[in-house]
Order: structure tokens, then sequence, then C-alpha cells
């Protein structure tokens, strides 16, 4: 009977052995960095729930993104609402739509108003909370959001045909560079 | 029934006087009875008529008060609505200007759900019609104020201040008229209200003295019947005292006569031989015995009326009681010639009692027995246990029967009244005292027993002497008359 015991015993403290082991590598295997890649979120773009526009194409939404075109089909007048500076919704569609930066996108909206040629001045506001909130009041308003935000107050719109959802649409916001630790 | 000579009839009981009589013996309890009843009526009346004034009250300050809160309430949130949306005009902030907008859709909600329990509630064609009318109007108001904000949040702002100043301001107009109507109908139903629940406090005051003058009449009614019940019989009373004295010196005259007639022969002379003598000394003896039997009866009632009267208690045989009543009865049966029989159910329980009021109980009843048989010299004692009373509560029954002139049904209960002598029984000449009945039922409850009596005009009666048995067994091993035998005397 304690030969028996004794050897339960030590097949019980190889096993917690191995097992110790094993859970160090695996903690060693979470931090490398290249192991899991964090997967893109989609931006939408997104108008007020009377406005009667379904879809855009990439060329129609630039010229509403840079001012170029007044009024819905409906005669409602175009309101652009933008994110603050530095948001990477923000930064997505001036690269992806506009194709521009930061800096000439500033710079277009300068000219443009000083010369005429661009008709409407973007709002500016905080958080997509707020975007949101500001579609919902302003019938002919148009701005972006991350898939992730979205609520039913809004109105999302295809891009060339396409939903966020779906695999071909083309408004990715990047991933946020990994910090150091 | 009962013994004695009584010449003089009773007067006839009034049926009214019947019930007072009735009504009299338990004077002190049927007032609180009915003075308790009354009161409970009364306070179940005050009780329904307060409770209905709290109710009315409660509905004046729920529909009134609350409603006026409710329209204080609306008027704030519709201005804040407004507010709201006018201070959206201060800023270029979009983010700020997105806020002012957030709180004035926060206002309108309410506003809207207020107007909506407010026609929830409404049950008047007027306060539904205005309520209606206030919500069209806040629905016009709302679509104005719509796009107000939105030209506020595109930048327009004058387009925005000439849409309002156009638009906004009339339909609000609209609707801060619209609550002053609301609320001008609240003020007219809490009016309403007010005068209902003053009309029906009047009302509660007038049943109240109603009801409480009612209550002074009813008792004062009650107070008279009970003092006029006490006085009835109060005059019964003494009238049966009256009829009992007159009895009493009836019953004592004859006897007394017979004696001083008997005493004045022998002492005038006239009485001569020893024979004669004898015989005139058997009469006094005879005469004296009654009015000795008389005397003792009387005292015995009042010692029965005394409740420090004490007795003997001790474990009886039922047989032993029958014995010594037949022994001290057998010389009047013999003599008026009465069969007598006796059925004793065997092994009866025994009782605790008192013998010789046990058997001067019973001889009383055989004594009845004897003088109101009439012609028919037959009497029946016979003694039983019943079961079919509450378990565990056994009574031995002892009933005395004879085929005798009976009692009629009216007087039946007036047979246990001291002093009282039936009309027909005083009407055949038939002598007694009317203690003979009310002593054996003394005797009946004092041995925590009672005395029954069923009784058929010409056919007979059976009295019946209720004791509780005994749980103790029999103090002796065998009594001299078990079984059920049958005796015979001549």
């Amino acid at each position: 009977m304690p030969r028996a015991m004794g050897r339960w015993l030590i097949l019980g403290v190889a096993a917690s052995c191995l097992l110790g082991v094993s859970n160090s590598r695996a903690r060693a295997g979470s931090t490398a960095p290249n192991d899991v890649k964090p997967s893109e979120e989609n931006l939408a773009i997104v108008v007020n729930t009377s406005n009667p526009v379904d879809n855009l194409s990439m060329s129609e939404l630039r010229k509403v993104f840079l001012g170029e075109r007044r009024h819905w089909p409906n005669g409602r007048r175009i309101t652009l609402v933008m994110m603050e500076p530095g948001q990477p919704e923000r930064k997505t569609l001036i690269r992806e739509v506009c194709q521009m930066n930061e800096s000439d996108f500033s710079q277009h909206f300068l000219h443009g108003v000083f010369t005429g040629e661009v008709f409407v001045s973007p709002k500016t506001l905080a958080s997509p909370v707020g975007v949101r909130k500001f579609i919902f009041n302003v019938p002919g308003a148009i701005g972006y959001v991350r898939v992730t935000d979205l609520d039913s107050s809004v109105k999302v719109l295809r891009v060339d045909g396409h939903l966020p959802d779906d695999k071909e649409y083309s408004l990715h916001i990047p991933p946020a560079p990994a910090q150091d630790q | 029934m009962s013994e004695g000579n009584n010449n003089a009839a009773p007067a006839p009981v009034q049926p009214r006087d019947q019930v007072l009589r009735v009504f009299s013996r338990y004077p002190s309890a049927l007032l609180l009875l009915v003075v308790f009843s009354v009161e409970v009526g009364v306070g179940m009346f005050v009780i329904r008529d307060v409770r209905t004034a709290s109710v009315e009250a409660q509905q004046m300050y729920a529909r009134s008060v609350l409603g006026l809160r409710q329209i204080g309430e609306l008027q704030y949130q519709a201005q804040e609505t407004r507010r709201s949306t006018l201070y959206a005009l201060t800023t270029n902030d979009s983010n700020l200007q997105v806020e002012y907008a957030d709180q004035s859709r926060e206002a309108d909600r309410r506003v809207t759900e207020g107007i909506a329990e407010y026609l929830k509630q409404a049950r008047m064609p007027n306060e539904i019609e205005v309520g209606r009318g206030l919500q069209r109007d806040w629905s016009a108001y709302l679509k104005v104020r719509d796009e107000v904000l939105a030209s506020i949040l595109e930048g327009s702002i004058k387009e925005a201040v000439d849409m309002d100043l156009n638009g906004g301001v009339p339909s609000f107009e609209r609707v801060r008229q619209d609550l002053e109507d609301v609320k001008r109908l609240y003020d007219q139903q809490a009016s309403d209200q007010l005068a209902r629940v003053g009309a029906s406090s009047r009302r509660s005051v007038v049943r109240l003295v109603g009801v409480v003058c009612f209550t002074l009449i009813f008792a004062t009614f009650s107070v008279w019947a009970i003092q006029r019940s006490r006085m009835l019989g109060a005059v019964q009373f003494a009238r049966l005292q009256m009829e009992f004295v007159t009895s009493i010196s009836h019953e004592l005259r004859t006897p007394l006569a017979v004696i001083r007639s008997a005493a004045e022969n022998i002492a005038d002379g006239v009485v001569g031989g020893k024979e004669q003598l004898a015989r005139y000394g058997s009469v006094i003896r005879n005469q004296s015995r009654q009015i000795t039997d008389l005397v003792n009866e009387i005292l015995l009632f009042a010692s029965t009326r005394n409740r420090n009267n004490r007795y003997t208690m001790r474990l009886l045989q039922v047989s032993e009681i029958i014995d010594v009543a037949m022994e001290n009865t057998a010389e009047l049966v013999r003599e008026a010639g009465f069969m007598v029989e006796r059925h004793v159910e065997p092994d009866l329980p025994c009782i605790i009692g008192d013998l010789s009021a046990l058997s001067h109980c019973l001889q009383n009843l055989i004594g009845n027995a004897v003088k109101y048989s009439a012609q028919t010299r037959w009497i029946c004692i016979r003694a039983l246990l019943d079961e079919a009373r509450i378990p565990g509560n056994r009574e031995i029954q002892i009933a005395v029967q004879d085929r005798g002139i009976g009692v009629d049904k009216s007087e039946l209960p007036h047979l246990f009244e001291p002093f009282y002598r039936s009309p027909a029984v005083a009407s055949a000449q038939i002598h007694g005292t009317g203690l003979g009945l009310p002593l054996a039922r003394s005797i009946a409850e004092a041995m925590n027993g009672r005395l029954t009596v069923e009784s058929k005009l010409g056919v007979g009666s059976t009295f019946t002497l209720h004791l509780p048995a005994a749980k103790q067994k029999q103090p002796l091993a065998a009594a001299g008359a078990r079984g059920r035998d049958a005796v015979a005397q001549k």
C-alpha cells in the first residue's frame, strides 16, 4: 500500500513539472509581436435616414467630401461632417477617398473657399457619437464612422455598390501601430 | 302543576308583557348587546362616510394637484425644448450645438410622453379635445424646431432665426396656449371636486346626526323597556308572594282548625273512652305532621335560594337515591293506591351528589305524580345512561312518569317559577304551595344537573332529572337493586 502511494506521488510531481514548462512556453509565445495580426476595421459612410441616396461611387464620394458638390438630388444642402485631425477615421477618408494628406486637404478647402470653387465647409466633431447625432439632426449631412460605432440613427451608404460588410468594400482603417512596452 | 290551594285566579298575562318578561331575564346583557349592535352599525356607517370622503379627497388631490404638477412639468419641459434649441444659436462649436440639440430632443421626448400620459388619463370630452389639440400643436412645433436645429447645425444662422421667428414662435405660442387651457381645465375640475367633497361632508354630518339621534331614541326606549319589564316582574313577584301567603295561610288554617277542634273536644270532655281518645290523638298527629311538612318545605326552598347552602357531596348509586325516595313516599303511594313501576338499567355509573337533597327532589316528583294522576293510579320511575351527549360527558337520567292530567303547553315555561300555580289546578281545589318544582329544579342545578319536563294535557307528564355521570368507579361492590327490575306496590 505505501509503495503504491509513493508511485502515485512521483507521477503527480512529474506531471505538474511538465505542465509548468508548457505554460511558461505559451506565455513566452504570446508576447511575440508577429504571431497574431490585429484585424482591420472598415469605415462606413453615413447620411441622414431621410436622405434618398443609397449608393455613391468613389468618384462621387470624392466630389462630395472635397466640397465640389453642393446639393443632394432632393435639393437638400450637403453638410460635411469630419472628425478632428489626427483621428484614424479622418486619415483613412482623406487618404482613400480624397487621395490627399491632411495638409493638402486643409489647403484645398482654404483655397476653394477663397476662390469660390468649394461650396461647403466641413463641420468638425470630436467623437463618433457627435458625428452620429449631427447627421441625425441635419437631413443633408454626410459623415463617416467606424463600423463598430454604427447604430440605427443614421443610414449607411454603399460605396461602388458595396456595404462595409462586403469583402470588396474598399475603405479600411489600418490598424494602429503596436506600442513598445 | 304544584301543591297548595289558591282561590285567587292569576291575572291573564298580556302577550306584550310576556315578551317583556322574557326580555327582563337578561336585561343588562340585552341592553349591552343592543347598544353594541347599534354602535357597530353607527361606526360602520361613519367609517363608510369617512372613507368615501377620504377617497373623494384623494381623487381630488390626484386629479387636481398632481395634474397641475404634471402640467407645470410639461410647461417647463416645453420651455426647455425651445431654450436648448435657441442655445445652439449662441455658439459656432458643432460639438456644443449637437449637445444642445440633444438636450432639446430629450426635453421634447418628455413633453411628448407627458401629453400621451395626459391623454391616457383624460375621461371627459373637453379634456380629450384639449389634449389632442396640444398633441397636434406640439407636433407642428417640433417640425419647425427640427428645421431650425438643422439650419443651426448646418451653419445657416440667419435662415434658422428667420425660420424660428416665422414658424417657431407662433407654433410655440399655440402650444403655450394649449397648456394654459389644460391648466384652466384642471383648476375648474378642482373647484368642482372641492364642491363635491364639501357636499359629501355635509351629507355625512347630516347622516351622523340622524344616526346618533336614532341611537339615542333607541337606547332611551331600551332603558324604558327594561325598567318596565323589571317593574312588571316586581309586580308579578309581589302578586305571587301575596298568593303564596294566602295559600299558606289557608294550608295552615285547615289543619290548625282540625287540631283546635279536636283539642277542644278533648278539653270539654266530649271525647269518651280510650278508643275515641286514640282516634283524636291520631288526627292531631297527622294534622301537625302536615303542618310540619309544609313548614319544612318552605324552609328548604328558602335554604336553596341561599347560595351558601352546603350539600354533603359524595359518590352515589342511582338505585340508592331511588330506594330512599321510594321508601320515604311508600306510605303516600300505598294510601293513594298507586302502582309504581321501577326500571333501572344495570351497571349504571355513579353520580356525585347529596343523597338527602336528591331523594327529596325525587320525592317531590313522585308526590306531584300522585297528586295529579287523577283516576289513573300508575307511576313509572326509570333510570338510564345517556351516551348520546358530548363524549366524556355522560349523563344519568331519572324520569318520573305519570298518566295524569298533564300540563297545557302554554304553562310549561312557568312551571318552575316559584309560587306559580296553574289556574286549572287552583280551580280544581288541588292544594299546593307552588314551591315543589322550583325546589326540585334548584336541587338539580345545585348537583350540576337539570330538570326537564315533557307533558301533554290529558295524557300525562314526564319529569326527568339529568345528572352528570361520575368518572369514578362505584364505591360499593354491588347495589341492592341491580338490573332491570320491576317493583309493583299496591
